[in-house]
């Protein structure tokens, strides 16, 4: 499936529990998916030959207030096992939540994942919220 | 070497500024070429594995010929035996000695030839597994590409925008002021359900006569109140 295939899929569904998406692929060839339970974060779909990967960037470094970093990276590495179907990391300077799935992976799947995603991006950012600057 | 070590030796060294290409070039100029090499040698090896499966056919093709006309002579030689023929029987065993030598080397030249085509599909198979780790390196590398790729835009729109960690508090607000709304309609959309549960339960009783209807509320009040004036 292109990015524009999904995104064109996306647009016309709805997810079980009521949420729907706004995908739309951007001049830099990244498609940007926008959860209804989460507008504030959208969602960064890109594609490897093997992989189609789903990057929420959550928040830069140059956020956190800077005695706050270790116990923060402490609390992301405890947290990341705990969030379904997601994880933590760094890129660059920026806090990312990402979810890496087979391209053969099912259309239900794969916006199942996102809507999945959107939450975890409230959850994960909610219990960090205090170390920000 | 894996991909990962030079990845992370890339990030200490500050590799990772937004833009700037985060996986040495000759890396993955070294690895596609591998790849490269591998697929030629299959491609050759399958070659001569081509060659070789007629080289067997041939092969095989000459001991069966050289096995029956073996036991051909040996039944002559037995039937000159019989005759009576005992130097034209001698003559035929020479022949057959000398056939038995020819299918010897034969068979020896179709266990080397044997030998080969096993060394080269173990050959192949290992090629190919190169390709295979070879691919599955690239892919970490793309994966990081694509990463920095889906991480930059919105980076720099933080950097835009300037604001610090209230942004984030702020949109979480936002986000759960959405959610309470949303909640908070489902909510009266149950109510208002459930309140044209109770009219429809009110109309029934109405259509039956039973239950207060408007017309008798007025006159027990008309009632009520003229108790009132006569007490």
């Amino acid at each position: 499936m292109t990015l524009d295939e999904l995104a064109f899929r996306l647009n016309d569904f709805d997810g079980e529990e009521g949420t729907t998406f706004d995908a739309l692929v951007t001049e830099q060839d990244i498609l940007e998916v926008t959860c209804s339970n989460n507008d504030e974060f959208p969602i960064h779909v890109t594609q490897t030959e093997t992989q189609i990967l789903a990057v929420t960037p959550l928040f830069n470094i140059s956020e956190v207030e800077p005695d706050n970093i270790e116990e923060l990276n402490a609390i992301f590495l405890r947290l990341s096992p705990a969030v379904p179907l997601s994880s933590i990391g760094l890129q660059g300077e920026t806090y990312i939540l990402f979810g890496a799935m087979a391209l053969s992976t099912r259309f239900e799947v794969i916006a199942h994942e996102l809507e999945v995603q959107a939450e975890n991006t409230i959850d994960v950012l909610e219990a960090v919220e205090h170390l920000l600057a | 070497m894996g991909v990962l070590k030079d990845l992370m030796q890339a990030v200490r060294g500050g590799a990772n500024e937004v833009g700037e290409a985060i996986v040495d070039a000759n890396a993955i100029r070294i690895l596609e070429q591998e790849i490269r090499d591998a697929e030629s040698a299959i491609a050759s090896a399958k070659q001569s594995l081509t060659r070789m499966k007629s080289s067997e056919i041939g092969l095989k093709r000459d001991l069966s010929t050289l096995g029956a006309d073996i036991a051909d002579y040996e039944q002559k030689a037995i039937a000159a035996l019989n005759a009576g023929e005992e130097a034209l029987a001698t003559e035929v065993a020479e022949r057959i000695a000398e056939l038995e030598g020819e299918r010897d080397d034969k068979a020896g030249e179709q266990a080397a030839l044997n030998e080969e085509v096993n060394k080269i599909h173990a050959m192949i198979k290992a090629r190919e597994r190169t390709i295979q780790k070879n691919k599955r390196e690239l892919d970490k590398v793309r994966t990081v590409q694509e990463l920095q790729r889906a991480t930059e835009s919105v980076s720099r729109n933080f950097a835009a925008t300037g604001s610090k960690g209230h942004r984030v508090s702020q949109a979480l607000d936002r986000v759960k002021a959405k959610q309470q709304n949303w909640q908070d309609r489902m909510e009266a959309g149950e109510w208002l359900e459930s309140q044209e549960g109770v009219d429809d339960i009110d109309a029934k009783l109405k259509a039956k006569g039973i239950g207060a209807s408007g017309a008798s509320a007025g006159s027990d009040v008309l009632a009520r109140l003229k108790a009132r004036q006569s007490g």
